[in-house]
């Protein structure tokens, strides 16, 4: 059973990650929860399906893969369901969020929450002063 | 003036009444047992105050990192005031996904904690903050508010300088006198109002938990999934 975490592109939800970044939330994560990781996966720039992982699961059996964030998992439904019908049984780290859990329930319920996130707006906070913030919070 | 507009148009902050006592004291409760220092003769909040005062910085360090496994505190927080948080940003929600428990040590060169926004770590300009100490405060140990209008004459001079946070601000660190607030009182104020805490002289160290939280309908600045989480209140 193998402890693994994973890379991604860049572009993460709302976030942009380096890969080397990503390597350093994840292990520094795994270090606070006294995980040993023993396999690093890094999946393909713009594709978040999560295929590479499902394909070295069938041969590694991981048992825990930690990840940057909920944003990294797949957002198509097709796709979720397939990597939940393969991953089932695998307990998934998100880092950023601090929280983990596995099955079927749980992997929906977060996915739907970064799907929450992804549909709120958010203010580019480099084309606003602080001034225009507080009027935005104002004019509400 | 309602609290909604008190806190967007008025003063920027208000001093409320905790609508759910019984959370806020089995909050307390837990902190006591969560902080695992008290001792089963002594096991109220006093004694465990009194035992936090005479740690080191980094015993107080660790003891907050401890305090990082109490997950539910920011719904208890919400919860325990529904009617406040529903009439500021209504049911649905995104909310600190951990909120805080601040313990502050008496006495001069301890943590002091100089005037600031909440908005300068990027939660939306659409938060609210809610700040509540779990014992009665003594004097001096609270919170110190600038009302919304010196803090945006303040911002506005920053801004025309270009700079956020400095001396400024930074020197009016001893200047004002905090709020006395009592065991089931809270403050709730808007990510805009500057404020701070000042060196206080006590036996005990004052513990108090703070929560943001947001409309979900609003739009986020720089905090997102990181710092927040989906909620829905009952």
């Amino acid at each position: 059973m193998t402890i693994a975490t994973i890379t991604t592109d860049i572009n993460i939800g709302p976030f942009k990650i380096p890969a080397n970044g990503q390597n350093m939330i994840t292990n520094n994560y795994a270090q606070r929860n006294n995980l040993v990781v023993e396999l690093a996966i890094p999946e393909p720039l713009k594709s978040n399906t999560l295929a590479t992982v499902q394909w070295l699961h069938k041969e590694r059996k991981l048992s825990k893969i930690i990840m940057c964030s909920i944003h990294q998992l797949p957002v198509k439904n097709n796709e979720l369901e397939e990597l939940i019908k393969n991953m089932e049984n695998v307990e998934f780290h998100f880092a950023l969020e601090g929280i983990s859990g596995k099955g079927k329930a749980y992997l929906i319920e977060t996915a739907k929450e970064a799907k929450i996130f992804m549909k709120s707006q958010s203010i580019e906070s480099s084309r606003t002063t602080w001034i225009d913030l507080h009027k935005t919070m104002q004019n509400s | 003036m309602d609290i909604y507009k008190e806190l967007t148009q008025g003063q920027g902050y208000a001093v409320i009444e905790i609508e759910d006592m019984i959370l806020l004291n089995e909050l307390k409760k837990s902190f006591i047992k969560n902080i695992n220092i008290s001792n089963n003769l002594k096991n109220d909040m006093d004694f465990a105050r009194k035992k936090i005062a005479k740690m080191s910085k980094s015993e107080v360090n660790q003891c907050m990192i401890d305090l990082s496994k109490f997950n539910n505190l920011s719904e208890t927080i919400i919860n325990s005031c529904p009617k406040l948080v529903e009439s500021l940003c209504g049911k649905e929600l995104f909310i600190q996904r951990r909120a805080t428990i601040v313990m502050n040590v008496p006495g001069e060169g301890q943590a002091k904690q100089w005037p600031h926004y909440e908005l300068m770590s990027g939660i939306s300009p659409f938060s609210f903050i809610i700040w509540t100490p779990l014992h009665d405060l003594e004097e001096n140990s609270g919170v110190y508010y600038f009302d919304q209008k010196q803090s945006l004459e303040i911002m506005k001079k920053e801004q025309k300088i270009g700079i956020v946070n400095g001396p400024l601000v930074l020197d009016m660190m001893s200047e004002r006198k905090p709020e006395k607030l009592n065991f089931g009182q809270a403050v709730v104020f808007n990510p805009f109002v500057l404020h701070g805490n000042i060196a206080f002289d006590s036996e005990f160290a004052r513990i108090a938990c703070t929560a943001r939280f947001q409309s979900s309908d609003k739009p986020l600045l720089q905090k997102n999934s990181d710092y927040l989480k989906f909620y829905k209140l009952n």
